[in-house]
């Protein structure tokens, strides 16, 4: 539920940038303005960007008279519109570049998370790597690419049925934390470079959604299904404990990052005993009181006889 | 002061609407503008060529001068848009003076100095190509000259071609850039010349044009067409001795497609992602396309 809520959730918080209709595209700040729109980033385009092709020129008639006038002159308005209708769909380079992103993977553990990675998976998948220039945010789109894939590879396997089932809970955000934390473990002598990536200001914002889906999820997986004031706690509990464990992992020479999930396990451990210690706490706060109630009054009785 | 201001942009609006229903009733005659003049189509591409012959020489001072040094940073900020790599195979069209094309050359060998330790990067610097291709050949020898004052002269990764953006002399899918800084709108048919460049790039090429353009902000506007009609010409004329081709520049930049059209017809071009930039409140905009 809440996964679907928060994919839901998830495109109103990237920057919309829409196509304003014309006449209202001219920003209202004076010098320095930069006025920008992009066919990308929402489903209205112009209107010939259309899938089906067709020319909607109802929308062109709201513009000036010196821009119906442009249109006019060229003159070439119907050589254009048959070649549009031969065109793809728009989304087309989408796909490209995630086709690139994949294939730079494959050399981040040789170039690190950088431009010269990005610029080698292009040539790989023989497309321009001019198209690296069309991500803003260059190296920042590969490492939340492969925060995506991760993400939908544990919801894969958690989709095909680890056996889950017969583990108590902690037990079982300790397996999913472990499986997730494993995938970016050939990666790892190059993770403290995507993790100073992603804490960069521009992209602090998206890296921090991609981990609060990430938690989500494993709490969702994990058979949590609290509504109230608990689940802010629980994600943020173990948001740190995941956190923790990411780094620990980078200096961990032992095999197969044994120290790593001991580490794991005990912070989870202590998290679930954390609500029984709160409890005992009461107690012997209570148990203590009484005690010190007791000698205090013994005390007072010794002083003040009578 | 505001009266005189008022009255100035009141001429200009005048000005401004009488060729433009003169070109609704001359559609049929292959007229084309130039400035605010109708002229023949194949007087135009003429009338530019003796244009950028009167100004090629003084061309560098005389943007400076309009532009206040501030084309120098929209020219760098186009090439950090582009994103140049080693091994790039790029065209510039209408970059005779060099510009654009010693902007991507600097940056590409800063880029590679930072990877110097990789040798396969070392063998792609070779294969950079950066294509300079100008219709006009006084354009073309101030840009030489200056490659060699830059120390350029030996460049092998620059080359200097002349040639017509409508007509490129370069195969299909052989490059990955395609730059054309203040050029497109002395292009006479802007169509052909997007045409050209789709054709001209790889799959993942990428087409960034940075062209003048279109202000909105009203007060903006008001002193911005003061300065170009009142100030640019005289400035023209008291430097380089030319009314004439400062008053077609100023002139032409009205008359270019405004940034949304002009966008739409490089989605029109068949380009994707088609995205627009404006500096300066839309004195300049960089326009980009991506190739597939």
């Amino acid at each position: 539920m809440y996964r679907s809520a928060a994919k839901r959730l998830m495109p109103m918080f990237h920057r919309q940038v829409k196509i304003p209709p014309h006449n209202h595209i001219q920003s209202l700040s004076i010098f320095n303005s930069q006025s920008r729109f992009s066919t990308s980033s929402t489903s209205e385009s112009f209107p010939n960007q259309n899938p089906d092709g067709h020319f909607d020129s109802s929308s062109s008639s709201t513009s000036t008279k010196a821009f119906n006038d442009e249109k006019k002159t060229s003159g070439h308005d119907h050589e254009a519109q048959n070649t549009r209708t031969a065109r793809p769909g728009r989304a087309q380079y989408e796909e490209e570049q995630e086709r690139v992103l994949r294939a730079s993977l494959n050399h981040v553990i040789r170039f690190g998370w950088t431009e010269a990675a990005m610029i080698a998976g292009a040539r790989e998948v023989g497309v321009s790597p001019s198209i690296v220039g069309s991500f803003s945010r260059k190296e920042a789109a590969l490492v939340e690419f492969f925060m995506d894939e991760c993400l939908q590879r544990l919801i894969d396997i958690i989709d095909s049925g680890v056996d889950l089932k017969d583990l108590i809970p902690s037990a079982r955000i300790a397996k999913l934390v472990r499986i997730r934390l494993e995938m970016q473990a050939p990666y790892i002598s190059k993770w403290p470079q995507a993790l100073s990536i992603q804490a960069q200001p521009a992209n602090i914002t998206t890296s921090f959604k991609q981990r609060a889906m990430l938690i989500d999820e494993i709490w969702h997986a994990a058979g949590d299904d609290s509504t109230d004031v608990d689940w802010y706690a629980k994600r943020t509990i173990l948001g740190g404990i995941y956190s923790a464990t990411e780094l620990y992992m980078l200096t961990d020479a032992s095999p197969d990052y044994r120290d790593t999930w001991t580490f794991l396990d005990r912070r989870i451990r202590d998290a679930f005993d954390l609500k029984k210690s709160v409890q005992e706490a009461k107690y012997l706060a209570e148990a203590v009181g009484a005690g010190m109630g007791g000698s205090v009054q013994g005390l007072l009785k010794k002083v003040f006889p009578g | 002061m505001a009266t005189t201001l008022r009255s100035v942009t009141r001429l200009m609006r005048r000005k401004n609407l009488l060729p433009m229903y003169r070109t609704g009733s001359m559609l049929h005659s292959h007229a084309t503008s130039f400035g605010y003049k109708e002229v023949r189509e194949e007087e135009k591409s003429q009338m530019v060529g003796n244009v950028f012959t009167r100004v090629a020489s003084n061309y560098d001072l005389m943007n400076d001068l309009m532009s206040g040094g501030l084309h120098r940073l929209w020219k760098d900020r186009l090439v950090s848009e582009l994103n140049p790599f080693p091994g790039m195979k790029h065209l510039d069209v209408a970059g005779g003076t060099g510009d654009v094309a010693f902007r991507i050359l600097e940056r590409i060998n800063s880029v590679s100095r930072r990877a110097m330790r990789d040798a396969f990067e070392e063998n792609l610097l070779e294969e950079t190509k950066i294509y300079v291709c100008d219709i006009n050949p006084n354009m073309l020898n101030v840009g030489q000259k200056r490659a060699a004052e830059r120390g350029f002269a030996e460049e092998k990764s620059l080359v200097w071609v002349e040639g017509d953006a409508e007509a490129l002399n370069f195969d299909d899918n052989s490059m990955d850039g395609y730059t054309i800084a203040f050029g497109i709108r002395n292009v006479t048919h802007i169509e052909k010349a997007l045409a050209e460049a789709y054709r001209v790039l790889k799959r993942g090429g990428r087409f960034l044009c940075l062209e003048l353009s279109h202000v909105d902000t009203p007060i903006v506007k008001d002193l911005y067409d003061l300065y170009s009609f009142s100030v640019i010409p005289a400035v023209g004329e008291l430097v380089v001795g030319d009314r004439e081709s400062y008053q077609y520049l100023v002139e032409s930049i009205r008359r270019f497609p405004r940034q949304e059209k002009f966008a739409e017809m490089i989605a029109d071009a068949g380009f994707q992602k088609v995205e627009y930039e404006s500096l300066v409140g839309g004195v300049v905009a960089i326009h980009s396309g991506l190739k597939f």
